[in-house]
Formats: structure tokens, sequence, C-alpha cells
């Protein structure tokens, strides 16, 4: 008997590398999107700050935005709002 | 010629002053003298009597039916002069003596001992018929007198309407003959319902006499009505007892019809509605409850429509007929779908004799005139029945519709699959737990994108449509977003291949799914052959540097391979196998015995998983191994060897995963993550209802909460959420009564 492989369709799901469950703004799982995306993924991207946070992108630009020039910081920890360039 | 004395005489009568002829002194003037008309003197009374006398005779001739001697134009004169002399009233009187007289001796010919009684009724017809027409011939001779007198008095009758006064008075009034002629009347209309042949004309024209004498009312309308009413209600309860209700729904028909052809040929049109009222009262109206019950489910089971229609109509005639008509109707639909629903040894059926039973209804729903009501009380009934077993139902649905849109199906044209998907969503309409069909269906369709099994995306597509129309867009939200996935999953493909360059002899495809929008799997650690391994490293590496942020995770239990398998020299089969059926044959590679342990050890694939997958491999219909013992259960002692005498008519070969025991958790787990997605619902409701009534005790919150959720929950578990919501500081226990909850603002 000799069998060889002429195939292979794998599944495989795929997770955003966060260090929390949730986003720290909207509450919801970064697995799903912000509150205003339907689909999570590229629709809908996540974005770390330099202070190791991580958010929807939509949820901190909304923040940054939001407050005034003094303000951009990370909700989390009040650290500057910096973008970790990967 | 007159004297002069006499013409004095009656100038004086006339008041008219005669001057003297003549003066005494002879030198009279000449004077004009006016003279009466001079009238010729008559005995008035002898006048009347000779003009009498002839007008007499002719009555007399009249009412004996003889030829009258005189000219008729003579006697319209005498009758002209006699009025003229102002002698209409003893005219009038002499005549109605005449009539009278006449009248009277005809009284005893009718009162004669007669036993049959259409010989009767004819007599009395003949005597009205004569009757008549002596009235007609005097009425013209009397013409003067109706004209002169009778129309100046009205306290007087018409010559006409003296002779049928005449007629009632003396001979309609008369005890026996009016007992005669009524009952001759009935006798005759009862044989006619008992089905004989009739003189219709007799009877019409006796009741055209009752009715212009205008006693058709009082002495035969309501003793017609007595008898029809005696003669129905006895057959209502007769004939219910001995007919099928079809029978005797036809045979009320054809009552109402022969009643109706009784009143358009003799009967009066007055009679029609306490007649028709009289045989629907008897025949339908006390016996609705009766009729409904004994006949109206073999009717639906039977399809009879027409028998249906007419039970409709027929009932539709009574205030109440419609509504209890809906009833039972109702609970007919509620009594059959029930059975077709709570058997769950029929669940393999259910969905198509549901399918069966509403076509069925919508083909009896003709026969409801389009009374909305009816339709009304199939959607209630429907949604009634079909939630009385929770959550089965909406799972069987979402099977059914996998079973049709799966692959392989070639029973059906798209157009033919089209229909059948949209007579399912009717279904799908009634059932409450449409998030229990979501997770089944979802669940089915991850089974058919991933292994490639959908028998047609614009299937799919069309079904998600219908599905988005139905409930909504966030209904289907997630399901559009695994069809998203697999898109995506295309354009990721072909990107890799691209990057990739070097053909392979082993092609990879993968399928990345975004984790929400698919059912959850477990994840399991497996060994793989170190050329998939690497595959699959590349390919990750690949995904993460194409999305940065991202991390991916292999899914083994949903993988599947096509694999080459040469079994014997010129034995060649290729092999349509899920991962781990896989695994499991590349080990034969290199041996071919292997134990259970050893084959365990060498996969790591988890335990209730590798004992399905033998299963598959040994036991089902392409043994491609054999197990060292008997039956169908996998042992941890078992020997599995290759079976080289394999052989099978196909070169391509599917093996299919066993999948008996996995449904029952699979379904387990379908359902828990359902209530999971229940439990907000819970919530929700629960503080709706203490938000309103601020306090309450747990027994009465329980009932409430039932009531308002659409779908079944156990006690159990409202209490678990209650203590939930007791812990997050929605409700608090009321300190002296530890059953009582209070709301918390």
């Amino acid at each position: 008997m000799k069998v060889t492989i002429k195939g292979y369709t794998g599944v495989a799901v795929w997770k955003w590398v966060a260090n929390d469950d949730t986003c720290g703004i909207c509450r919801m799982p970064f697995d799903s999107c912000c509150n205003d995306c339907k689909y999570p993924g590229d629709d809908c991207p996540l974005v770390w700050g330099q202070c190791s946070h991580c958010f929807h992108m939509h949820c901190i630009m909304k923040w940054v935005n939001g407050n005034q020039k003094s303000n951009q910081s990370c909700p989390m920890c009040r650290q500057a709002w910096k973008i970790k360039e990967k | 010629m007159m004297s002069t004395r006499t013409s004095e005489q009656a100038a004086k009568k006339l008041g008219i002053m005669m001057s003297s002829r003549s003066s005494s002194n002879g030198q009279a003037a000449k004077r004009l003298i006016i003279r009466n008309l001079k009238v010729a003197p008559r005995n008035e009374e002898d006048n009347f009597l000779s003009l009498w006398k002839h007008i007499d005779e002719a009555v007399r001739a009249i009412h004996e039916s003889r030829p009258v001697s005189m000219s008729l134009e003579l006697l319209y004169q005498s009758v002209e002069n006699i009025c003229a002399e102002k002698k209409s009233s003893m005219l009038y009187s002499a005549l109605r003596q005449l009539c009278e007289e006449h009248i009277r001796r005809e009284v005893p010919k009718l009162t004669l001992e007669m036993n049959d009684q259409i010989e009767y009724l004819k007599l009395l017809n003949r005597h009205w018929e004569d009757h008549c027409s002596h009235m007609v011939m005097i009425c013209q001779i009397f013409l003067p007198l109706d004209r002169g007198y009778v129309l100046n008095n009205p306290l007087i009758l018409s010559i006409w309407d003296l002779g049928l006064d005449l007629f009632k008075n003396y001979i309609i009034i008369n005890k026996t003959v009016q007992t005669r002629c009524i009952s001759g009347l009935l006798t005759l209309i009862d044989s006619e319902r008992s089905g004989e042949l009739i003189d219709r004309s007799l009877v019409k024209s006796l009741l055209t006499m009752l009715y212009k004498l205008q006693l058709y009312q009082p002495i035969f309308e309501t003793e017609f009505i007595k008898s029809s009413e005696k003669l129905y209600s006895h057959e209502g309860e007769s004939l219910l007892q001995t007919f099928e209700i079809p029978e005797y729904l036809k045979h009320v028909e054809k009552r109402l019809n022969e009643e109706n052809n009784r009143l358009l040929h003799y009967l009066h049109p007055s009679t029609r509605q306490p007649l028709i009222n009289c045989v629907e009262r008897n025949l339908i109206g006390e016996h609705v409850n009766t009729i409904l019950q004994k006949g109206f489910d073999n009717l639906m089971d039977d399809k009879r429509l027409d028998d249906l229609k007419l039970l409709y109509n027929l009932l539709s005639r009574f205030l109440n007929g419609v509504e209890q008509l809906k009833n039972f109707y109702s609970q007919y639909i509620k009594k059959r779908g029930r059975d077709i629903v709570i058997n769950p040894e029929k669940d393999n059926t259910m969905i198509q004799e549901l399918l069966d039973f509403k076509e069925k209804l919508d083909l009896i729903s003709e026969c409801w005139n389009n009374n909305e009501k009816f339709t009304h009380a199939l959607k209630d009934s429907f949604e009634h029945f079909i939630n009385q077993r929770s959550n089965k139902p909406a799972e069987l649905i979402a099977k059914y519709i996998d079973t049709k849109l799966r692959a392989g199906n070639k029973e059906a044209t798209e157009e033919e699959l089209d229909k059948i998907l949209d007579k399912i969503m009717v279904l799908f309409r009634f059932i409450h737990g449409k998030d229990v069909f979501e997770a089944f269906y979802k669940k089915d369709l991850a089974k058919r994108l991933l292994v490639g099994k959908s028998a047609s995306v614009d299937a799919e597509k069309s079904m998600l449509s219908k599905l988005k129309q139905e409930c909504g867009g966030v209904f289907t939200l997630k399901l559009e977003g695994m069809f998203k996935d697999m898109e995506l999953s295309k354009d990721v493909m072909s990107a890799f291949e691209q990057q990739l360059q070097i053909k392979t002899s082993l092609s990879i495809y993968v399928n990345v799914l975004t984790l929400t929008h698919w059912p959850s799997y477990t994840a399991s650690n497996i060994i793989l052959p170190p050329e998939m391994s690497q595959l699959q490293e590349k390919f990750t590496e690949f995904y993460k540097k194409k999305y940065s942020g991202r991390n991916l995770q292999w899914q083994p239990s949903l993988g599947h391979c096509l694999v080459k398998g040469h079994i014997s020299p010129g034995n060649n089969k290729e092999f349509q196998l899920s991962l781990y059926q896989t695994l499991v044959l590349l080990l034969y590679n290199a041996k071919d015995d292997l134990s259970y342990e050893e084959i365990f050890e060498s996969t790591k694939i988890e335990e209730n998983e590798l004992k399905r997958t033998l299963q598959s491999l040994a036991c089902g219909k392409v043994p491609i191994l054999t197990k060292s013992s008997k039956g169908v259960d996998v042992h941890s002692e078992d020997i599995f060897k290759f079976n080289k005498s394999f052989t099978h008519k196909l070169y391509r070969i599917r093996i299919n995963q066993v999948q008996l025991k996995e449904t029952q958790e699979e379904n387990q787990s379908t359902n828990e993550k359902v209530f999971q997605d229940r439990q907000y619902q819970v919530d929700a409701a629960i503080v709706r209802i203490m938000k309103m009534r601020k306090s309450l005790p747990h027994n009465l919150l329980v009932t409430e909460v039932v009531g308002q959720l659409k779908f079944s929950i156990k006690p159990a578990d409202i209490k678990k959420r209650i203590e939930s919501l007791i812990e997050r500081d929605y409700l608090a226990r009321d300190e002296q009564n530890p059953n009582q909850y209070n709301y918390l603002a």
C-alpha cells in the first residue's frame, strides 16, 4: 500500500494578536468589529499604540479626533497616543 | 199628451210662477208664457222593477253558467238607466242579495263528504274559477254602478271586491271547506316533498285564491310553516344519524333548491323568508356542531373541496356558522399539525409532511370564499402547532434546506429548487425559534462551503436573500460574512500561489475564516506529516505578512484531502478523504497492521474523533481497512489491517465520516449556543417586567417571563438569570421575604 496526498484543503481561523479580548472603547470583542462596521477584518482593522494598548482603528480615531488636541492620549493609560508601526 | 192641469201641477212642483192667462179688462197685454218641459210621468218603481227583471235573469243565468238571453249591451244600458234614476243603492243591494243567495246555494256543494282530497281541491278550484269568471261578467255589466256609485262611496265595496268578500265569507270561512282546503294543500306539498309529481297549477291557483282573499297569510302560511318545521326538524335529526356528512350536505342543498323551486312555482314570494329560514334552521342551524364534529375532519382529510365549499355556503347563512366552522378549521390544523410535529419518530419526514400539509390546506383555502378570517386562522393555527415542540422544527427545516442545497441533489432543476425554497420559507415564517434555525443553518452552510458540497452558489445566494427579506439584514449578516470569507480566501490563495512559484507535488488550498461568522470549532493539536505541516507553515507565514496583527489557527477537523492510493499493482484509486482519514491511511505506507494505540500515538487525533474515523474506514461502505474484532464499535485493543483485496467499481471514491454520534453532540452544543444567545433576551424580559412592577414574588416573575418570551425555557434557567441579575445589581431580594424581588433603579 502506498498512499500519496495530491491535494490538501485546509481550514484556518484568523484572529487578531491583541493583548485584550475586547476593545477598551466600544467594549466589543476584537474578533468582531466596532459598532459602525459590519464585518471584522480589513473593513475594521485594529491599531496598536506605542503604549502597547490596542483598539479598533475607528474607535481610537474617534477618540483622538473628538478630543481637544492636548488630550491625544491613550484612553487606557493616558500616555500620548502614537501608533506603533510594525 | 199631457193636460194643462197636469202641466200646471208639474210646474207648481217645479216652483215656477205661472201668470194667469187672462185679465178681466180683456185688454190684456200679450205675454210670453214659458211652459215647462213636459216630462212623461213614470211609475218609477215599475220602471226599476221592469229593468231589474232582465238584469236579475241575466245575473242568474251567469251564475248558472247559462248563456244570457239578452244582449249585454242592453243590460249595460239598463244598469246605466237605473243609475241615472238615482236608484244605484237599490240596484247595489239587489245585486248583493242575488250574489249572496247564489253563494249560499253553493256552500252545501262544497261541504259534501268527499274522500279524495285532490278531487276536492279540484272542485274547490273549479268553483273559484267559475266564481271569478261570473264576477268578471257581472262587473262588466254593472260597470256604471261601479263607476258612478261605488267610487263615490268609499265605504262600499266594489263589485269585484264584493264577489271576493262573499266568496270568502260564505265559502272559505266555512270550517269544513277551510280545513279540507288547507289540509289538502299541505298533503299535496308533502307528497311533492317526498318526491311525487303533483299538479302545481292547481296548488298555484288555490294559493292565489287564498292570497286574493287575503287569507294566504293567516290560514295557509302559518300552517304551512308549521308543517315544514315539523318535517324538517324530524328530517334533520333522523338523517344526521343515518347519512354521512357529505351526503347530508348534498341533501340539504337539494332541499333548499326544491323549496326555492316551490317558491318560484306556486308559493307567494312573501313566504320565502320564513320558509327558507325554517329549512336552514332545522337542517343546519340546529346541528352545526354535530355536523362539524361528525364530518369536518373527514372532509378535510379527504380534500372534498366541493363539499367543503357547500358546507361553507350553508353555514355562512347563520350568524355564528362561519365562526364555528373557522374554529373547527383551526382545531383541525392544530390537531393534524401536532400529530406531524410532536412525534420524534417521524422527525425524518416531518418537514416533507408539513409541506404537503400546507399545500393541502392552501388548496382547501379556495373553499372559504376568500374569507380573511380563515387565512388568519390558518396562519395562527400553523404558528401554534409548529411551535408546540420547541426548537426541533426549526432545526429540521434548516436540515431540510441543507439536503436540498447540497451537491448531488439532482432531483430538482434550479427553478424547482427555488420553488421548494419558497415553500419552505413559508414554514420558516411560522417558527418562533428563528435563532435555532439560524444556528443550524449556519452549521450546515459552513459544512457545505468548506467541504465544497454546495450544489450551486446561485441557489445559496437566493436562499440567503430570501432569509434577508424575511428577517432583515442583521439576521443574515453573519451568513453573508461566511460567503465573503470564501471569496477572500480565493484571493488570498491566488496571491499565495504566485508567491510560491515552485509547483509542489502537494497542492494546498486554505479557507481562512473570520471567527465570529462561523460556528465555533474546537481546536485540536494533531501530528501532521512533515510535508503537510511545512506547507501549512509556509501559508501561515505568508498570511501573517499579508495581514499584520493577525494570527492563524488551523482547524484539522474541517480539512480534507484528495489522496491517491496504490492498493495493489494495477489497482489504483483516488480517494476523497477527511484530513483525519488521510492521516490514518498515511500510516499504512510503512506497515500493514496497526493497533489502535499505535495509530493514536502517531496522529494524536482526539479519541472520539479517531474512533469515528476508524469506523468510517473499516466498517463503512468502503472497507479499506479490516478490524480485528467484530461489530461496529471501535475498541482500544483493536488491530486494523490494510485490506489488500479492496475493490470498488468507481475510480474516485468519497469516504464519508460516520456522522451519527457527532450529530447528537453537535446538536446539543448548537442548542446550547442558541440558549446562550437567548440569555440576553431573558435578561431583558426580566428587567422589563421588574421595571414595570417594581416588586414581584419569584413565581409570578417566572410566569410573566415565560409569557413574554417566544421560546420555551426551563424555570431553572430563568432562576439562573435572575441570580445573575441580582449579582449585577439590577434586582435585589426583599429583606423580609427572600422570595420577593425588588427592582433597583
